[in-house]
């Protein structure tokens, strides 16, 4: 493309920067609110009035401020339990299965130990709670390992089977919570038993417990992948399956453990929103909606571009914008499925900048106003 | 009985138009796993479209031109931008998972028009079904058109040489690829269970991708696939009719999606692949860039 004397030249990028990494997401979010006014448009709102009223929502409201900052929790969960395999060039689109088997896990310990029946309790409720989040993970990481097992050993299309291993879930929850099913409300209203108030998460300040754990996930990945062995090997893995063989990586284990890592990950995400966050403590009617919320993180996991701390932010918006646009959805009498449309519309505009993170555009001079340059050159030399 | 049949066929129908669409996709070299996405497009723009125009053809017809546009906009990612192809199958995917259950949510409910006639007891689709996939057969292997496809999709840089345009090709087989997709939406929404309702397809889209692969791209093995898919999806929707009382309705729509990963293990083994090889296209889902 040329304009006047300059033109657009395309450059394959060598290297990309971390800032320059930074910079071409905030581009790619802002570029996808832009392009999703076009919804608020349509639907005769002014979208500068709407996202407003998302943002005041989400972050500034005494109401919508708890809802975001556990939100935020559940998307980092799932979006490390979708970066681990990334870095090792594996997609887990699995997380919403591995959710709903960590809110299996958590409430089959309850189940075991009799709370459905009546509401005493042998155990303390601090060992009761504990086992609760290690059963979640556990469950996460055992469907999580399926899928991980059958692409080291089988090579095995991971999306496929971590798809398949979503619905397969998805349809045990039904069985487990409706219908007579062993989790059943005794109401019977196609929900779970509630948790006793005595094994409900600690709160500090009003935030569940898990937040701690899901900031301390953090860290140790970022300690994981930036300075130990096996960190090194999920990448060399990632980079080339073939040459990470030659150089002794196993292309079994590695597979194996990044899809653990992550399904335990998701799984304790969903200790976290069917038995940490106020106001939920059951597996609700919809818990489909938060299988659905869990496909934010892969849009979190590929806006941050796999660092664990990048994520953090970015899953504080989303966290917020989900949430915000709920409300406006509610509020501003919108169609069902704001925040499902908003999902749709960042991730598309993410493929399409995924283009610049592996090239740039460089402004040069044409071919024509540089000869000229040079003949002058050459002449003001003679 | 006989419903149970007429049933599972059209059933049949739906994976047959989106796993052939698929796979003339990825005989060219272009993997997209975005296929229920393409198909929820298909099918709410084309539920919408013939509930306010009164008109079927009105709504195969859009929901064929919206597949069309879906599978140009992943050759635009995967072959124009060079984007990674699974990134933007799986663009696709959500974005058609998002935005449709906004669009469609006003919608949401049944279609309330006259069915479609059928012939024979079965839907028309089901007879078009098979003739394409004997078309998509003779083009692809005894075409030149179809050598074209395979050499895009085995080696590209040497297609080109030769004086195969690979870029060309391959937007070829992305379009037709979507549009079939997304008539097979359109006929899940307007024929086979003309009711709206939020992310309907539940997995259809998936076992469409499973089955390409099951297939070893051929599409006779394909159709067999879909009869066999078919039947089992209607098997776990209605399990009375076979075996009445055993187990949860809930445990028997699990089936389909456990049978689909026992067949790709299968597939997958020793076994399988030194009896029956696979004809898997060489450069399937690498992008292909002139440097």
């Amino acid at each position: 493309m040329r304009i006047g004397s300059y033109g657009l030249n395309l450059e394959k990028r060598l290297t990309l920067a971390g800032w320059e990494a930074a910079v071409i997401s905030i581009l790619a979010i802002v570029f996808a609110l832009v392009l999703f006014s076009i919804i608020f448009i349509l639907a005769g709102l002014n979208p500068l009035f709407a996202y407003k009223e998302t943002f005041s929502y989400a972050f500034a409201n005494p109401y919508g401020l708890p809802l975001t900052i556990n939100r935020f929790i559940f998307l980092l969960l799932c979006t490390y339990a979708f970066i681990i395999p990334y870095r090792a060039g594996l997609w887990n689109i699995g997380m919403a299965g591995q959710l709903y088997a960590g809110a299996l896990g958590a409430f089959a310990v309850l189940f075991a130990f009799g709370v459905k029946g009546f509401n005493t309790l042998d155990l303390s409720p601090g060992i009761l709670i504990t086992l609760m989040m290690i059963a979640a993970a556990l469950s996460g990481a055992v469907l999580g390992a399926i899928a991980g097992f059958l692409k080291g050993k089988f090579n095995l299309n991971e999306i496929v089977v971590t798809m398949m291993l979503n619905f397969i879930t998805f349809w045990l929850v039904s069985f487990m919570i409706k219908e007579g099913g062993p989790f059943m409300n005794p109401g019977g209203r196609g929900e779970s038993f509630e948790l006793p108030p005595s094994v409900y998460a600690p709160l500090i300040m009003d935030v569940p417990i898990t937040i701690l754990l899901a900031l301390g996930v953090a860290a140790l990945l970022y300690l994981m992948f930036a300075k130990t062995k096996i960190g090194y090997q999920i990448r060399a893995y990632g980079q080339n399956p073939a040459a990470a063989e030659y150089a002794g990586i196993s292309t079994f284990k590695i597979p194996l453990l990044v899809f653990i890592m992550g399904g335990a990950l998701a799984g304790l995400a969903g200790y976290h929103y069917f038995a940490a966050v106020p106001g939920v403590y059951k597996i609700a009617r919809n818990y489909g909606y938060f299988g659905d919320l869990s496909f934010y993180g892969i849009i979190c996991g590929l806006i941050s571009q796999g660092n664990p701390l990048a994520a953090i932010p970015v899953a504080l918006l989303f966290g917020g914008l989900s949430i915000g646009g709920r409300f406006v959805q509610g509020k501003l009498n919108m169609s069902f499925g704001v925040d499902y449309a908003l999902l749709g519309v960042l991730m598309i505009t993410l493929v399409a900048f995924q283009f610049f993170y592996r090239y740039k555009i460089v402004w040069v001079r044409t071919e024509e106003e540089r000869l000229g340059e040079e003949m002058l050159d050459v002449a003001v030399h003679r | 009985m006989w419903l149970f049949i007429v049933r599972s066929l059209q059933a049949s129908t739906i994976f047959t138009f989106a796993g052939l669409g698929e796979l003339i996709d990825q005989r060219s070299g272009v993997l997209n796993v975005g296929i229920e996405g393409v198909m929820l497009f298909g099918a709410t723009l084309g539920f919408i479209t013939a509930q306010s125009t009164g008109s079927y053809a009105l709504g195969f017809l859009v929901g064929i031109v919206t597949g069309g546009l879906l599978g140009l906009l992943h050759g635009f990612f995967s072959i124009t931008l060079g984007v990674d192809q699974v990134v933007s199958g799986m663009g696709i995917w959500i974005l058609g998972f998002g935005l449709t259950t906004y669009i469609g949510n006003p919608y949401t409910g049944p279609l309330g028009m006259e069915r479609i006639p059928t012939i024979l007891g079965l839907s028309p689709f089901f007879y078009v079904g098979i003739a394409l996939v004997i078309v998509t057969w003779f083009v692809l292997s005894k075409t030149s058109l179809g050598l074209r496809i395979r050499s895009v999709g085995e080696n590209p840089s040497v297609a080109e040489v030769s004086g195969i345009s690979v870029t060309k090709t391959r937007y070829l087989c992305a379009i037709t690829g979507g549009m079939l997709m997304g008539l097979s939406g359109a006929i899940y929404s307007l024929d086979y269970n003309p009711v709206w309702n939020y992310n309907f397809l539940m997995g259809w889209g998936f076992i469409a991708l499973a089955l390409v692969f099951f297939s070893m791209w051929n599409p006779f093995i394909l159709l067999a696939g879909s009869l066999l898919f078919g039947i089992l999806w209607q098997l776990s929707l209605n399990p009375q009719l076979v075996l009445p009382g055993v187990l949860s309705r809930y445990i028997w729509r699990t089936v389909p999606f456990i049978i689909t990963i026992a067949v790709l293990l299968l597939m997958a083994t020793k076994w399988f692949r030194t009896r029956w090889g696979a004809a898997r296209p060489e450069a399937l889902g690498t992008p292909y860039l002139k440097e």
